[in-house]
C-alpha cells in the first residue's frame, strides 16, 4: 500500500484536500441551519411569505455549504463551477413557466365545487373522488399499462 | 509532470485509461463528466419544484392543513441522518485521497448504514400513510380526520407530489446504496482502478451530495410549511 | 502479425501490400462488436439502427399518405389513423431525428475531428447505444402491442387518464431513450473540453464541433425535463398519482408548458447537427473558408440558449396567458436571427468559391434552400394573430416537415454521402449519388408544398377524414404522389451505399481533397484514430485559392469513370501516399 497521499504523487496535479476540521465544522454548521429551519417554521414572522422566503433562504444557504465544501467546488477548475452556475440558472429559468400562472385567473375545474358537498366543510366519508366511470372503484383499479 | 513516464508520455499509471495523456487530464474528464450528470439531475428534480411551487401557491390553505399529517420529527431525523451521511461520505473521500483503506471502508459503512436507517424510516412514514388512506385514489380520505380539514382532491395533489418526489428520491437513494456498496466492495477486495486513484470515490460522493442536497430542499418545503 | 485478416484476393500477396488492421478488419466477432468501446463502431451500429427505426417511420408515413388519398380514408379504423401518426411522430422524433445525426456522426467524427483517441467515456458510449436499443425495442413492444393514439405530444388528461393504448410502455421506452441522448450528450461535452489535440484551440475547431457542442448542452438542459414529465404521466397512469388531473384542482396546461419546455430545444437538437453539417460541406465543396467563423460560432451557442425561452409558441391557443404570448412571440422571432446568420455566412461562403456540384453538396444546396422556407413559415406560426389561424393546420405540418425533412434529413443524408468514404473506406458511383439527391428534392417539394396551400385553406391536421371537405382532396393527392417519390429518393441511397460495400473502389484517406482531421488519417481509420496524435497549427478550412485554381484545371482533364465527384487521387493505391492534391501537407 503506497504511503504517498495521491494529492502529491506525480502526475497528480496536487488535487486539494480539505481539511477534516472543514468537514466537520461543516456538519455542525448544517445542523445548526437545520435547526434554525424548523424553529423559523414555528414562529409567525406575520406574513406567509416571509416565512416561505427565509425556509428558502436557509435551505439555499445549506445548499451552499455542501456544494462549495462537500463536493469540493471550492477546489474545482472554473470549468466545474460554470457547469454548476448554468445548471442552477437553467432550473431558475424554468420557474418562467410560472409567469403565465401570475397573469391570468387560473381556476380550477368547475366541476369540483358542484361535486364537493356544501355542507360546511366537514370532510365524512362519502364517495370521493366521485366515481365518473363504472371501473373507478379500488376493486376494478389496474395499472393500465 | 509524471516522473516516471515514459517516452510517449504516459505515465505507467495503471488508472490511466488508453484515451487519455495523463491523470491529471483523466480526473478532470471524470469529475466533469459526472457534474453535467449532476447538472441533469438538477433538471430532472427541478421541474418537480415547479409543479410544486405552482400547486402551492394556488392551493396554500388546503396544501397546509394536509401537510399537518406528515411526521416533522420523522423528517427532521431523516434529515440529520443524511446530513451525517454526506459528511461521511466527504471524509471517505478524503481518505481515498490519501490511501488510507481503513478509513474508506469505515466511512463507506457509515453512509451505507445512514442511507438504510433514511430509508426505513421513509417506510414506516409511507406504512402510516397507507393505513391512514392518505395515498391517492378512490381510498383517499376515508379517514378524514387525517386530512385535517383540507379539502380532499387539493389534498391528493398534495399526496400526489408527496409520494411523488419523496419517492423519487427514495429510488435515488436505494442507487445510491447499490453504488455505495459495490465501491465498498471494490475498496474491500483492493482492485486497482478504486485504490490508485481516488477519482471513481469522488464521483460516487458527488453524486450521494446531490442526494442529499434533494432532501434539504425537499425537507422545509414538505414537512415545515407555515401558516398562510 | 499472423493475427490481421488478410483481405480477399491478397493472400496471395506480398506481406507490404497487406493494409494494415482498421477499425473495421480488427475483429470481426459479433461479440467485439456488442462489447466494443471504440467510438466508430458505436457510430456504425446507431447507424444501422436508426435506419430501422427511420424504415418504420417511413412506414407509417407513408400508410398516413395513402389514408388521405380518399375524403373518407381508406383502409384504416380512425382510431388505428391515430396509431399510425402517433407512431410516425415518435419514432421519427424520438428514435430517429434527436439521435441520428450526433449519434451516428458525432460518434464517429468527434473524436477524429479533435484529434483524440477516442471520445471520453467509451464505456457510457456503448451503454448509450443499449439504452437507446432498449428504449427502441419498448417503443416498438409498444406499437406492436397496439400502439399510443394520443399523438407524439402526450396531451393530458387525455394520455394520463382517458386513452387506453399502451402509453405507459411507450413512454418508458421513449425514457430509455432520453438517457441515451444525455449520456451522449455528456461523453460530447466532456471530450471537447477537455480531449483536444495540441493546438487545436476552440476557434480552430471545424464548427461540426461546435454544433455538437452546443447540442450537447441542450441535450443535458433539455432532455430531464421531459423524461420527468412523461414519467409522471405514467405516475398517473400506474400509480394513481394525481399531478395533472383537473378534477384535483391540477392543471392540464402545465403539462404542455413542461412538455414544450424540452421539445422546443429538442428541435433545435435535431437541427443543430444539420447546422454543423452544412457548415462542413458547404466550406468544402465550395473550396472556401466558411464566411464569418466566429459569427457561425456563436450563433450556433446562440440558438442553443435562446431555444429555451421560445416554448410557449406551441401554446399560443392553449389557454395560456396572453402576456406570456406575447414575450414568447418576440422571442420567437429573435431566435430567427442567429439561424438567419447562418444561412447569409453559408450563402457568402459559396459567392465566388470554386463550387463542386457533389451529391453531398446537392444535398447541402437543398437545405438552404429548404430550411429557408421552412424557417420563414415557422415566422408566420410565431406571430400571434396568424398563428391563431394556421395552427393544427397542415401549414404546421408542412413548416415543421419543412425544417425537420429538408433541413435535418437532408443535412443527414448529406453527411452520409460526405464521410461514407471515410466510414467505410469505400466509394459509390456518385452520379447516382447525384440523381438520387435531385430525386430526393423533386419528392420532398411535391410532398410538403402543397401542404401549405391546404394548411392556409384551413385543413387541419391529424385529421382521418375530410369528407365534409372534399376540395382538399387534390392537395392530399399532389402530397402522396410526392411522398411516393421521396420515399423512392430515399431507398435508393440504400442500395448504391450497401453495394459499395461489396464492390465499391477502395477510398483513400481523402477522396474528396477536404479539409479537417479526419480526413489526416487512413480510410477507414485505425482503432486508435490516428498514428500519432497531430499538432494543430492552422485553421480547419485553410483553402489556397491559387491551388484550388490549379487543381479545378486538372479536374476539367480527367476522363469520366462514374466517381467524378472525387478528387483525381480518391481511390486508394497501396504502394503510394495520400493524393498530394488538397488537404494539409
Amino acid at each position: 500500500m503506497a504511503t504517498t497521499p495521491l494529492s502529491k504523487a506525480a502526475g497528480h496535479g496536487g488535487h486539494h484536500e480539505v481539511k477534516f476540521n472543514h468537514l466537520f465544522g461543516n456538519l455542525l454548521a448544517l445542523m445548526a441551519l437545520m435547526g434554525i429551519t424548523i424553529w423559523a417554521s414555528y414562529v409567525n414572522f406575520g406574513n406567509s411569505t416571509i416565512n416561505n422566503l427565509i425556509a428558502l433562504l436557509i435551505a439555499s444557504v445549506k445548499a451552499c455549504l455542501v456544494i462549495w465544501i462537500f463536493m469540493g467546488v471550492k477546489f474545482a477548475t472554473p470549468l466545474t463551477r460554470l457547469w454548476v452556475a448554468v445548471g442552477f440558472i437553467v432550473f431558475i429559468l424554468m420557474f418562467g413557466i410560472l409567469g403565465d400562472y401570475a397573469t391570468r385567473r387560473f381556476e380550477p375545474t368547475a366541476g369540483w365545487e358542484m361535486n364537493r358537498p356544501n355542507d360546511g366543510g366537514t370532510a365524512l366519508p362519502r364517495e370521493w373522488p366521485p366515481a365518473k366511470r363504472p371501473e373507478q372503484g379500488a376493486e376494478n383499479f389496474r395499472p393500465r399499462l | 509532470m509524471a516522473a516516471i513516464a515514459d517516452a510517449h508520455g504516459h505515465g505507467h499509471d495503471e488508472a490511466l485509461h488508453h484515451q487519455f495523456e495523463d491523470m491529471d487530464q483523466q480526473n478532470e474528464a471524470y469529475l466533469v463528466g459526472m457534474w453535467t450528470f449532476l447538472v441533469t439531475e438538477v433538471m430532472f428534480f427541478g421541474t418537480l419544484f415547479i409543479i410544486y411551487t405552482l400547486y402551492r401557491s394556488m392551493y396554500q390553505m388546503d396544501w397546509y392543513l394536509a401537510h399537518e399529517a406528515l411526521n416533522i420529527p420523522m423528517g427532521g431525523v431523516n434529515t440529520i441522518i443524511l446530513l451525517i451521511s454526506s459528511f461521511t461520505v466527504a471524509v471517505a473521500v478524503r481518505s481515498a485521497q490519501r490511501r488510507e483503506r481503513n478509513l474508506v471502508l469505515w466511512n463507506l459503512g457509515i453512509t451505507l448504514v445512514c442511507a438504510f436507517a433514511f430509508l426505513g424510516i421513509k417506510g414506516v412514514e409511507y406504512m402510516e400513510k397507507f393505513q391512514h388512506n392518505l395515498y391517492p385514489g378512490p381510498e383517499f380520505g376515508r379517514h378524514p380526520e387525517y386530512l385535517h380539514g383540507a379539502a380532499p382532491n387539493f389534498a391528493q395533489l398534495y399526496y400526489g407530489l408527496y409520494f411523488g418526489m419523496t419517492g423519487l428520491h427514495a429510488v435515488h437513494v436505494i442507487v445510491g446504496i447499490i453504488v455505495i456498496a459495490y465501491l465498498w466492495v471494490k475498496w474491500f477486495l483492493n482492485a486497482k482502478n478504486v485504490t490508485l486513484d481516488y477519482v471513481p470515490t469522488e464521483m460516487v460522493g458527488l453524486y450521494w451530495h446531490f442526494v442529499d442536497l434533494v432532501w434539504i430542499f425537499l425537507f422545509p418545503l414538505m414537512y415545515l410549511m407555515p401558516k398562510p | 502479425m499472423s493475427s490481421i485478416p488478410i483481405e480477399k484476393g491478397l493472400e496471395n500477396s506480398s506481406p507490404h501490400q497487406r493494409e494494415p488492421a482498421n477499425y473495421l478488419t480488427v475483429d470481426w466477432s459479433l461479440k467485439s462488436w456488442l462489447t466494443t468501446g471504440d467510438h466508430k463502431r458505436i457510430g456504425i451500429m446507431y447507424l444501422i439502427s436508426i435506419s430501422f427505426f427511420f424504415l418504420l417511420g417511413g412506414i407509417s408515413a407513408g400508410l398516413i399518405r395513402y389514408e388521405l388519398t380518399s375524403p373518407a380514408g381508406r383502409v384504416l379504423e380512425s382510431e388505428t389513423y391515430n396509431k399510425i401518426f402517433s407512431a410516425h411522430g415518435i419514432l421519427m422524433i424520438f428514435t430517429f431525428l434527436v439521435v441520428a445525426i450526433p449519434a451516428v456522426f458525432g460518434n464517429f467524427l468527434l473524436p477524429l475531428m479533435i484529434g483524440a483517441r477516442d471520445l471520453a467515456f467509451p464505456r457510457l458510449n456503448l451503454m448509450s447505444w443499449y439504452l437507446y436499443m432498449i428504449g427502441g425495442t419498448l417503443i416498438l413492444g409498444g406499437m406492436i402491442n397496439g400502439g399510443v393514439d394520443s399523438g407524439w405530444t402526450f396531451y393530458v388528461p387525455y394520455s394520463s387518464m382517458y386513452a387506453n393504448s399502451n402509453i405507459a410502455l411507450v413512454i418508458v421506452g421513449i425514457f430509455f431513450g432520453g438517457f441515451s441522448s444525455i449520456t451522449t450528450g455528456i461523453n460530447f461535452i466532456v471530450t471537447t473540453h477537455k480531449m483536444r489535440a495540441p493546438g487545436m484551440t476552440w476557434f480552430r475547431l471545424p464548427l461540426f464541433v461546435w454544433a455538437m457542442y452546443a447540442t450537447s448542452v441542450v441535450i443535458i438542459l433539455g432532455t430531464p425535463v421531459v423524461a420527468i414529465t412523461l414519467l409522471l404521466i405514467v405516475f398517473e397512469r400506474v400509480f394513481q398519482l394525481p399531478i395533472f388531473s383537473p378534477e384535483l384542482g391540477g392543471d392540464p396546461v402545465l403539462f404542455q408548458h413542461l412538455f414544450w419546455f424540452y421539445s422546443h430545444p429538442a428541435v433545435y437538437i435535431m437541427i443543430l447537427p444539420a447546422f454543423g453539417i452544412q457548415s462542413e460541406l458547404i466550406a468544402n465543396f465550395a473550396r472556401k473558408r466558411i464566411f464569418g467563423y466566429h459569427f457561425v460560432a456563436f450563433s450556433t451557442l446562440a440558438i442553443a440558449g435562446l431555444g429555451f425561452l421560445v416554448w410557449g409558441h406551441h401554446m399560443f391557443i392553449s389557454s395560456q396567458s396572453m402576456y406570456q404570448g406575447i414575450v414568447f412571440s418576440l422571442i420567437s422571432f429573435l431566435v430567427a436571427v442567429p439561424s438567419a446568420v447562418k444561412i447569409f455566412n453559408w450563402t457568402a461562403t459559396l459567392y465566388k468559391g470554386n463550387i463542386r456540384l457533389t451529391s453531398p453538396m446537392i444535398y447541402a444546396l437543398s437545405f438552404i434552400g429548404l430550411f429557408t422556407v421552412g424557417g420563414l413559415t415557422g415566422l408566420f406560426l410565431g406571430s400571434l394573430g396568424t398563428n391563431v389561424h394556421l395552427t393544427n393546420t397542415y401549414f404546421i405540418v408542412a413548416h415543421f416537415h419543412y425544417v425537420m425533412v429538408g433541413g435535418s434529413l437532408t443535412a443527414f443524408l448529406g453527411a452520409l454521402h460526405y464521410w461514407w468514404p471515410k466510414m467505410t473506406g469505400r466509394l459509390y458511383n456518385e452520379s447516382l449519388a447525384k440523381w438520387n439527391a435531385v430525386l430526393v428534392f423533386v419528392g420532398f417539394n411535391l410532398t410538403f408544398f402543397p401542404q401549405f396551400v391546404m394548411g392556409w385553406m384551413g385543413m387541419p391536421r391529424r385529421y382521418h377524414y375530410y369528407y365534409f371537405a372534399p376540395e382538399y382532396q387534390p392537395y392530399h393527392l399532389m402530397s402522396t404522389a410526392g411522398a411516393s417519390v421521396l420515399a423512392l429518393g430515399l431507398i435508393i441511397p440504400g442500395f448504391y451505399l450497401l453495394k459499395s460495400l461489396a464492390n465499391g473502389p477502395k477510398a483513400s484517406a481523402n477522396p474528396w481533397g477536404a479539409h479537417g482531421l479526419e480526413w489526416e488519417t487512413a480510410s477507414p481509420p485505425v482503432t486508435t484514430n490516428f498514428e500519432q496524435t497531430p499538432i494543430v497549427m492552422d485553421e480547419v478550412y485553410d483553402f489556397d485559392p491559387v491551388l484550388e485554381h490549379e487543381q479545378a484545371q486538372a479536374r476539367k482533364a480527367l476522363e469520366p469513370t462514374g466517381y467524378e465527384g472525387y478528387e483525381p487521387g480518391a481511390l486508394a493505391e497501396p504502394k503510394k501516399d495520400e493524393s498530394d492534391l488538397g488537404g494539409k501537407s
